[in-house]
């Protein structure tokens, strides 16, 4: 789990655009990831993490600009790329009539493991997603935050340098969240990077080492929680929720 | 190669977990073929019941009932002299015949005797085909009763023992029953003869592998929605190999519920032999490449599986109106000979219904199998562009 890429910055984006639909959904968005940070991508609904991810992911193809993940361009060399990441979607995109064991083995299978190293490291995630004792078990049993559990440790499969997790927490019970934010914590000092998307701004404080704030397809701030706080007022009692709506406004955007 | 198998394996295990999808699988076939076995009775030969009162305690009346035993589609049931007119008052029975008790003994000593048939009216379209099979039964029984009662008084009783007579009759009746004097033989003519099972039962198959193919093509948009595509696009999985597995799968299922269908068919109603059931198992497969194909794309122009579902439906039933499930297209005039030539259905069922009724093989199928594989080839070339034309699609 040690990122191939010797230089501080693993993640480069650089200008990207994309529209969907007649949309402008990203637009000029850069930033940097750093080796073994936890970077967060925050913004309200619509303002294109999701889009940004997906081509981070190599999902989509940006319009314009690029990215470089571990040296590898999104764009140019796509399988490359693939074999450095691990992505959990806002979906839990799991087959639900398949056990828990049997979904980590075929995402395994398919991010190129071999069938023993498949078994061993499907049993290895499923330790660290607290769900050992329920590998042989379907996954319709399952209540949201397991199946929320399991949507991360299926991400983990592949044993990415970098993890992506776009809003892992939704509708879960803090028990799991709890246990999903040790786990991220755990990783990211075993060696992985990860980029976390998130609409709960506590989740984003207590996480991330720093934060990039999109809107409206662009990045409109990027820096560290404590330097963000600081730009309208006290770090100690501002909270990250009142930076958020500082720089986004107060309009609802859906 | 690994991947895409792994991909149908997969999909196979989901298949087979998911109970409501292997109950349809395997009882939907069950029930189509009790549906076909019912409404024919397991052929086209006549099926009845001959309603029997024996008074008879001889052997003549046993020889009678066991030759009526041996007719194809002919159940006996007995009745005593008032059961029998107690179920013809009550129109239970239509037609009953009444063996003396005296049977035997006028056949043996040559004289003549009588069948009684009792019956409400005409006794019922039934009752009289049952009462001509009873009537022949026994005129055959009369008839070689008189040829011994003859031959036994034309020979002098020293010329021969009784015993020796007995069986010089029973070798020239067998002979003459082996190689009658006047043989019946059965011509078809035309096609509206040919066995109902074999006309439908093909036409039944490919509606039901169009309706395996339809629900599974909703299968790949409910993983689209769930994120399960998406997923696998960011795995070193290539969508070549994503496509390849999901028409792996999508072949293996319906070929297994062929071969579930096709399975109870033939060792039910054994409408052909086991060379025809091969042949029609290989030709089943080519039909769900084509028909898997066609669900690929259909998977790939639906945006939810509703839209799934209603092209599927609407597919099937185009395919399964037009494409002859119900008539024979061949034969058919007009617009819907037409029409008919546009379904991938008509080219199936034309040479299921070939190689079912064994004028034809699958060898002989050159034209249904070069469309069939057209069919396929193209459909998974449309599906491949539209996966390809789908938002993240490559």
């Amino acid at each position: 789990m040690t990122n191939p890429h010797d230089s501080d910055e693993f993640l480069v984006a650089a200008d990207i655009h994309k529209s969907l639909g007649g949309l402008q959904a990203v637009d000029g968005v850069s930033f940097t990831i750093r080796n073994q940070e936890i970077f967060g991508l925050l913004g309200p609904n619509g303002a294109g993490k999701t889009t940004t991810i997906r081509i981070l992911a190599t999902v989509l193809r940006p319009d314009e600009g690029n990215v470089k993940i571990g040296g590898h361009s999104v764009v140019d060399s796509a399988d490359e790329v693939r074999k450095l990441i691990g992505v959990c979607p806002q979906e839990v995109a799991l087959y639900p009539e398949l056990s828990a064991l049997d979904n980590l083995t075929f995402f395994g299978r398919m991010a190129g493991l071999g069938r023993r190293e498949t078994q061993s490291v499907a049993r290895e995630n499923l330790e660290r997603v607290g769900l050992a004792d329920r590998g042989k078990d379907a996954v319709s049993k399952f209540s949201g935050g397991m199946k929320r559990r399991m949507n991360i440790a299926v991400a983990l499969m592949s044993n990415p340098a970098l993890l992506m997790l776009d809003e892992p927490t939704v509708g879960i019970d803090p028990q799991s969240r709890s246990h999903i934010f040790e786990t991220i914590l755990q990783l990211r000092n075993e060696g992985m990077t990860v980029l976390y998307t998130t609409h709960y701004m506590e989740e984003a404080d207590r996480l991330c080492d720093r934060i990039g704030i999109i809107d409206n397809g662009r990045v409109i701030a990027l820096d560290t929680v404590q330097a963000l706080k600081a730009r309208i007022g006290d770090p100690d009692s501002t909270t990250l929720e009142e930076v958020f709506l500082d720089l986004t406004g107060r309009s609802l955007r859906d | 190669m690994i991947r895409p198998l792994y991909i149908a394996f997969v999909e196979l295990n989901r298949y087979i977990r998911d109970r409501g999808a292997l109950a349809l699988g395997i009882a939907l076939p069950i029930v189509i073929f009790a549906v076909m076995y019912g409404a024919f009775g397991g052929g086209t030969a006549f099926n009845g019941t001959a309603h029997i009162a024996d008074l008879d305690p001889g052997p003549k009346s046993d020889e009678l009932i066991d030759r009526l035993s041996q007719v194809q589609g002919l159940d006996i049931e007995f009745y005593t002299e008032s059961e029998m007119d107690d179920a013809l008052s009550r129109s239970a029975v239509t037609l009953g015949a009444i063996i003396p008790a005296d049977f035997s003994k006028s056949l043996d000593a040559g004289e003549p005797t009588s069948i009684t048939f009792r019956q409400r009216g005409s006794g019922g379209g039934e009752g009289q085909i049952v009462a001509s099979i009873i009537r022949g039964a026994a005129q055959e029984i009369a008839d070689e009763a008189l040829v011994r009662s003859v031959v036994n008084r034309s020979i002098p009783d020293a010329a021969a023992t009784p015993d020796a007579v007995d069986d010089t009759i029973d070798a020239i009746l067998a002979q003459a029953a082996d190689s009658p004097p006047v043989a019946v033989r059965t011509q078809i003519i035309g096609e509206d003869e040919q066995d109902v099972i074999l006309l439908f039962l093909p036409g039944t198959l490919v509606m039901f592998l169009m309706f395996t193919i339809m629900l599974g093509s909703t299968s790949i948009v409910e993983d689209r929605r769930i994120g399960i595509l998406e997923r696998l696009l960011t795995t070193r999985l290539s969508v070549n190999q994503l496509f390849i597995g999901k028409f792996i799968s999508f072949v293996v299922i319906a070929a297994f519920q062929a071969f579930i269908l096709l399975g109870l068919a033939f060792v039910v109603l054994r409408p052909a032999g086991p060379t025809v059931f091969a042949q029609m198992i290989a030709f089943s497969i080519l039909v769900s490449l084509a028909l898997s194909a066609l669900g690929l794309v259909i998977a790939g122009v639906s945006k939810t599986q509703d839209q799934a579902s209603w092209y599927g439906v609407s597919f099937t039933l185009y395919m399964s109106v037009f494409g002859g499930a119900f008539f024979d297209a061949g034969t058919a005039a007009g617009p819907l000979e037409f029409l008919s030539r546009f379904t991938v259905s008509r080219y199936a069922i034309d040479a299921l219904r070939s190689i079912a009724s064994g004028a034809e093989t699958i060898f002989d199928q050159s034209l249904e199998i070069a469309v069939l594989g057209a069919v396929a080839a193209l459909g998974l070339t449309a599906a491949r562009l539209l996966f390809r034309a789908a938002e993240g699609g490559r």
